[in-house]
């Protein structure tokens, strides 16, 4: 059976793709699934640092499309996680190297080799994006509860929408105990804004610039409740797509609760 | 200050940021798409003016049509003059 290829993309930088495109497919390889994870930020390469396989890169995504290498040559593989690799993004390069057709083509190659292909797209919505974009089946839209984020999501959807893609909405970044107090967009409120279907929900962790520090894959990380989100988010990708979405709650005591409900608190 | 913020809890009369923001970012999308591009206009004008020549005599340079935005709400306006009507 052919790969799929999803794109996780968001329109703002700064929201979580790296984290989140690292986390799904360290994920989905500790499910079996043989995973390519693309670093489509050609120009501004990261997801090799986020995965802590930087001191391996030879060859990268431009190489492949200009056909001076395979991919199985360019793609690193994680020794922690069998069937995990990664596809870095040129350095030296634009994000005019390469166009959207030659994405396809090659994209095309990824669907024979790897169960799960999951680009991770730049910020914005010019060229890096259409490259990004125009071989996906998939897409996943990354975030956060502000509201320029949750505007330039709503571009990108409708971008989407017009390449016949209908995306699945991460919203990442929550403070549960900000929400409850009213200080924060909940999930709620930006579902009802961008009118999408949630693929999950991850809350705010200190641990995922922990495990970007080290290099190591958040998802092993059994302590981390974002680790354990995107976990999930995987799960709902590798055909259980109605495992249900646990919403982040903050672990406030009762009586700070009470005292904030009747206005003691703050 | 804080037996205010008890009252106003109470009433319900505060609105919380959240809200605030909800509020601002369903208006900001609204206008986002009410957005529209120069390219759109210059072959609407052009649709337009074929549609109004099977009815009118109309100078076609001196039409004009724009995109007048107030507060709460965005209109197309369409000004020409006509120089007659044909008769079938």
């Amino acid at each position: 059976m052919e790969g799929k290829v999803i794109v996780i993309t968001s329109g703002k930088g700064g929201v979580g793709k790296t984290t989140a495109t690292a986390s799904i497919g360290a994920a989905l390889a500790r499910e079996g699934k043989k995973v390519a994870v693309v670093d489509m930020d050609i120009g501004l390469r990261n997801l090799d640092v986020v995965m802590g396989l930087e001191n391996r890169v030879v060859f990268n995504i431009v190489d492949i499309v200009r056909n001076k290498c395979r991919i199985n040559q360019a793609a690193i593989r994680d020794r922690r996680i069998d069937n995990l690799f990664l596809i870095p993004a040129s350095q030296s390069d634009n994000k005019d190297s390469i166009t959207p057709e030659e994405m396809v083509t090659v994209c095309k190659e990824f669907r024979k080799e790897f169960d799960f292909t999951l680009m991770d797209c730049p910020a914005g919505i010019e060229r890096g994006f259409e490259n990004a974009v125009a071989g996906a089946d998939e897409a996943v839209v990354v975030c956060t509860p502000e509201i320029s984020s949750v505007r330039d999501a709503d571009r990108i959807i409708g971008l989407l929408y017009a390449k016949k893609i209908t995306p699945k909405l991460i919203v990442n970044r929550i403070i549960p105990s900000m929400v409850e107090r009213g200080d924060m967009l909940s999930h709620e409120d930006v579902v009802d804004v961008l009118s999408v279907d949630l693929i999950g929900l991850v809350e705010m962790d200190d641990q995922v610039i922990v495990s970007t520090n080290t290099g190591s894959p958040l998802v092993m990380n059994k302590e981390s409740k974002a680790g354990v989100a995107f976990s999930r988010i995987a799960m709902r990708l590798n055909g259980q797509p109605d495992l249900p979405v646990e919403i982040p709650r903050s672990h406030e005591g009762f009586f700070k609760k009470m005292g904030r409900k009747i206005g003691m608190r703050k | 200050m804080m037996l205010n913020d008890l009252f106003s809890k109470w009433r319900g009369t505060k609105k919380s940021s959240s809200q605030t923001a909800k509020q601002r970012l369903q208006c900001a999308i609204v206008y986002d798409n009410l957005e529209v591009t120069d390219d759109v206009l210059i072959s609407l004008k052009s649709d337009i003016i074929d549609v109004l020549s099977k009815y009118f005599k109309i100078d076609s340079k001196a039409i004009s049509l724009d995109i007048e935005r107030s507060k709460d709400s965005s209109a197309l306006v369409l000004n020409t003059p006509i120089l007659s009507t044909i008769r079938r």
